[in-house]
């Protein structure tokens, strides 16, 4: 009966130790930071209608409607007859996830920062405004979940803009 | 083409980040609602910073309340005094603790989707039905089982909800007690805006706008992709 016990209480030793432990090779699944291109991360533009690849945010203004491309920019809709509904240009704007309309300005994030642009042309909106750090979209820190484990994040390396699911061993940081 | 002229706040989907009630922005980035004064549209001012919890994924405006969706619960704020938003109350589902959940309200009510697949954790998805009559205390009054839900957005006394293959249609003449009334296939749906006649609906290729002048019978209109 005693040799039973020690049995039963073996797992739950080693669940208790488990945090301090990093993976072995044969590791499940962590996270690793994905880290913004210095260079491309300001690069706004108006540019001409293109196809959607990874669809993101939805938002509705006016008689536009317009749709975030994951990571891209944002489509612009004009959705005045909607049996009819099409694309009239796309705003590149690097690491946009986000959109909202008031009067005739749009905002997003372009990676952290907080910007503004007027639609009086929306086939060309203009950058008006840029608050920098606004909109720290994602923790520069740690995953968006709990229970995983993930590469432990590098500041020098840049600003964090997305967690990319891996498949990789010796993950020192957990949460 | 018409020129974007006049006074007029857009309308999002329920798993914005950002909403605009009044002349003020409220965005909430993984852990902080924020808020910006936008009287001048083109140079938008912080004027608040409000640690509301842990992993906030969406915020969804209804009068002067914010619905901010977590992945442990949802966090119910006043904007009485719009630049300073005031946590009134926490609806917590008793049914599922963890998971992914958009959120829409209206008068007497919040619906939550809650999505337990994938990293969000949890056992079992339920569209979860608050009565929020005392916004102080909100409590759980029902759950509907689902299958993979995402998105929501209601209009009138129609629901939709964003579920796995499909988009479901439920009538909420009972607000406590929605009625599935039907089903759109052979669509991989995320979001939703109703907009009058027309429902606006995000999917894995892109968007579709369909025809709701008959609420509980969408028709496909077109694509965009």
């Amino acid at each position: 009966m005693r040799r039973l016990v020690l049995l039963l209480g073996m797992p739950l030793l080693a669940a208790c130790n488990w945090t301090v432990e990093p993976l072995p090779a044969n590791a499940p699944m962590g996270f690793v930071p994905v880290y913004a291109v210095p260079d491309s991360v300001n690069k706004i533009a108006s540019t001409a209608a293109r196809p959607t690849n990874k669809p993101g945010k939805i938002y509705a203004y006016t008689n536009y409607l317009f749709q975030v491309e994951e990571a891209t920019g944002i489509h612009i809709i004009d959705n005045a007859v909607p049996k009819a509904a099409k694309k009239i240009a796309f705003l590149r704007v690097p690491l946009a996830s986000e959109l909202a309309i008031k009067d005739g300005y749009l905002y997003t994030n372009n990676v952290n920062d907080l910007v503004v642009f007027n639609l009086s042309n929306p086939a060309a909106p203009a950058l008006v405004k840029r608050v920098p750090d606004a909109f720290p979209a994602i923790s520069q820190k740690h995953p968006p979940f709990t229970n995983v484990f993930f590469e432990c994040p590098d500041p020098a390396k840049g600003v964090v803009v997305g967690w990319e699911q891996k498949q990789i061993a010796n993950l020192k940081c957990r949460r | 083409m018409a020129p974007i002229t006049g006074s007029a706040v857009g309308t999002g989907g329920s798993m914005a980040r950002f909403t605009i009630v009044g002349n003020y922005l409220y965005a909430v980035d993984h852990s902080k609602l924020k808020v910006f004064d936008i009287s001048n549209g083109a140079d938008p001012q912080l004027k608040t910073e409000v640690a509301v919890g842990f992993e906030i994924e969406t915020i969804f405006p209804f009068a002067d309340k914010l619905f901010i969706g977590s992945t442990s619960m949802v966090h119910i704020f006043s904007i009485a005094n719009p630049a300073r938003p005031e946590k009134l109350s926490e609806a917590i589902s008793p049914t599922v603790m963890r998971r992914c959940d958009p959120v829409v309200a209206k008068d007497s009510v919040a619906y939550a989707t809650l999505r337990t697949n994938g990293p969000c954790g949890g056992v079992g998805s339920v569209l979860a039905v608050f009565d929020i009559r005392n916004i102080t205390k909100p409590v759980q009054r029902l759950t509907i089982p689902v299958r993979e839900p995402y998105g929501l957005g209601y209009q009138g006394n129609t629901l939709y909800v964003c579920d796995r293959n499909q988009l479901e249609v439920y009538d909420i003449s009972q607000p406590f007690n929605p009625v599935f009334a039907g089903h759109i296939l052979n669509i991989e749906p995320v979001d939703v805006i109703p907009l009058g006649n027309v429902l606006v609906v995000w999917t894995r290729q892109g968007m579709s706008l369909y025809d709701i002048a008959a609420p509980q019978q969408p028709k496909l209109l077109t694509t965009i992709h």
